[in-house]
């Protein structure tokens, strides 16, 4: 497929430099809060800088010596990990039942999950729902509402259905009952999967805010890292205003440094899983795409 | 019947858990739809309110303009996400398939790939960053450069608010929109390529007549089946990007219902805009499947 003109040299030309116009749109904002968030207060000057203006670790000590900070850290790190880790449970149990075609009334429930896809209930009632089962003001409203998803769900399905038969049949005449079946033959191989809906429900737990802004805000001690951050950011704005308004004598200001700082402490794990995330993602959203 | 049932109690004990889980989630919510027709005080039962009937729907329509404002807003962002969304996405998919690096492909998907993870606070606090009209970097530096005499309110402005809510999602969601597109490239089979290259066909051409036309019913389908979500906004980003001074552009359905129900407390017509849109979204999904299931023979469910 070599060949050489003039015109599509050029056209090679734009279009690498069109890539590389896309990159650092994706990628500057990140540099700049990263070096902001490691310079020197009294050393910028304003504008954009992509390397630190000085050099120091204040706002970071001061984020981690924070108690508000690291409970917020604790809660994201539950939610995360708890989550994730029931909606795997009930998620994958239920997809593996609805499987089983000789189930009796399997049709019915297949319709019962799929139909929830289509509507939903709105903020209010689901709001005066957690009032009525006291899940307002606890941790637990973080983790239960999310413990079936049925997008999850219907991917799972579809992968334990490309599965050849076999696997079970044999695992019955060893005498096996549906659970050890599950549990010990089904479940070990559907590893791609479960990693794929997995990993997404950690992205959305770990994102996660608008449940604390809903459900939680009376709770302190329940803010995830998200929720601190989206604090510390209205906290500055709304001083800036203030000093905008030309306020005076406002003089425990959070400096733009340490909001910068927690950014960067929110957006660092989902950097770190992000290659994980890459790889097992785009085969989920494949999958999802064909069967859509 | 019973036999059955007591040989697969072990499939039940597993399905039984979710079945249990949905219901109070997702069905039982529904009854809260009750609220929309009652006159409904925080503090007194709910059963023991009156009945007003369809007031609430009324109201919305009759007793503010409210709707006009916000209709235009919903469908105007949502529909020009879609548009933007997935048209950048086409184009971003067809000019990477341009680049001749596989390397530097590689690097420039994983790159634009990113901004799907992260959450809208993140988000938020990058558009303060580079944006308020004081303290943004950007704004800063052209102030700086003698470019502008003072910073463009992008976050408050509300003339700026359509097109800043639409780049930000363009932004966040270029690189995912675009794997569907980048597999169908990969799925174009190399000999269409060859023989069109035997024929004389420049790099140019072969892109135009033969990657763009079957990347097209993609495109196609994906507006399509999307179209369905028009009325839904995600909240999260109106929540963050809405504010006092940008509202009249910016407020959509979701947030409005938000303000109503949980900041004035005003449940029954909250409930009653929430149960119009969840109707309406649901009707406009069920004929766009129709529609979708015409066109090209495949169907959402």
């Amino acid at each position: 497929m070599k060949e050489r003109t003039i015109s599509g040299s050029l056209f090679d030309v734009a279009n690498t430099l069109f890539m590389l116009f896309i990159l650092s749109v994706m990628v500057v904002p990140f540099v700049y809060i990263l070096s902001y968030s490691f310079s020197n207060p009294g050393m910028l000057k304003g504008g954009l800088i992509l390397w630190p203006a000085g050099f120091t670790l204040d706002s970071y000590t001061k984020a981690f010596a924070d108690p508000a900070v690291l409970k917020s850290v604790f809660i994201s790190v539950a939610r995360t990990v708890l989550g994730p880790a029931l909606m795997l449970l009930f998620t994958s149990m239920g997809a593996y039942a609805l499987t089983r075609s000789d189930l009796g009334g399997v049709k019915f429930f297949r319709k019962y999950f799929v139909f929830t896809l289509y509507f939903s209930s709105g903020i209010i009632p689901m709001y005066l729902l957690m009032g009525y089962l006291q899940l307002k003001g606890t941790f637990l409203v973080y983790v239960l509402p999310g413990a079936v998803s049925v997008f999850s769900m219907v991917l799972i399905k579809t992968y334990i259905e490309a599965l050849p038969r076999e696997l079970e049949e044999a695992a019955v005449v060893d005498g096996a009952n549906d659970f050890r079946l599950f549990f010990q033959v089904i479940f070990p191989i559907c590893t791609p999967v479960f990693a794929a809906v997995v990993l997404f429900e950690c992205v959305n737990q770990w994102n996660a805010f608008i449940d604390t802004q809903i459900y939680n805000t009376m709770s302190p001690d329940l803010y995830p890292l998200q929720y601190v951050l989206y604090n510390t950011l209205n906290q500055i704005n709304s001083l800036e205003q203030l000093k905008l308004q030309g306020q005076k004598g406002l003089g425990a200001i959070t400096p733009q440094t340490f909001k910068m700082a927690i950014t960067v402490i929110t957006v660092l794990p989902i950097a770190f899983v992000y290659p994980f995330l890459q790889k097992y993602f785009v085969k989920g959203l494949l999958v999802g795409s064909i069967k859509g | 019947m019973i036999a059955k049932i007591s040989r697969q109690r072990y499939l039940y004990a597993m399905l039984i858990p979710a079945v249990v889980i949905t219901f109070i989630f997702a069905y039982v919510p529904l009854f809260g739809w009750f609220i929309a027709f009652v006159n409904y005080k925080p503090g007194f039962s709910l059963f023991s309110s009156e009945w007003i009937g369809f007031q609430q729907f009324k109201a919305f329509f009759t007793e503010t303009k409210d709707y006009v404002y916000l209709l235009r807003n919903t469908l105007s962002i949502n529909i020009g996400s879609l548009i933007a969304n997935l048209g950048t996405a086409f184009v971003f998919a067809l000019l990477l398939n341009e680049v001749r690096l596989r390397f530097f492909g590689k690097l420039i998907q994983t790159v634009t790939f990113f901004p799907f993870f992260i959450s809208w606070i993140i988000i938020y606090s990058l558009s303060n960053a580079l944006f308020a009209t004081s303290a943004g970097a950007i704004n800063q530096m052209l102030v700086q450069w003698g470019w502008m005499d003072e910073g463009m309110n992008v976050l408050g402005d509300p003339k700026y608010a359509w097109a800043f809510i639409i780049a930000i999602g363009v932004w966040k969601y270029l690189g995912y929109n675009s794997v569907i597109f980048i597999s169908s490239i990969a799925s174009i089979p190399a000999e269409y390529y060859e023989a069109a290259q035997i024929d004389g066909a420049n790099r140019w051409q072969r892109m135009l007549y033969i990657t763009v036309p079957n990347l097209v019913p993609t495109l196609i389908v994906l507006l399509i089946l999307n179209s369905g979500w028009i009325l839904n906004s995600n909240f999260e980003q109106f929540y963050l990007f809405t504010n006092t001074t940008n509202w009249e552009k910016m407020e959509v359905l979701d947030i409005y219902i938000y303000k109503y129900g949980l900041q004035l407390l005003n449940y029954p017509y909250a409930t009653a805009v929430g149960i119009m849109k969840t109707v309406m979204s649901l009707l406009i999904i069920v004929s766009v499947n129709a529609i979708a299931k015409r066109a090209t023979g495949k169907a959402i469910f």
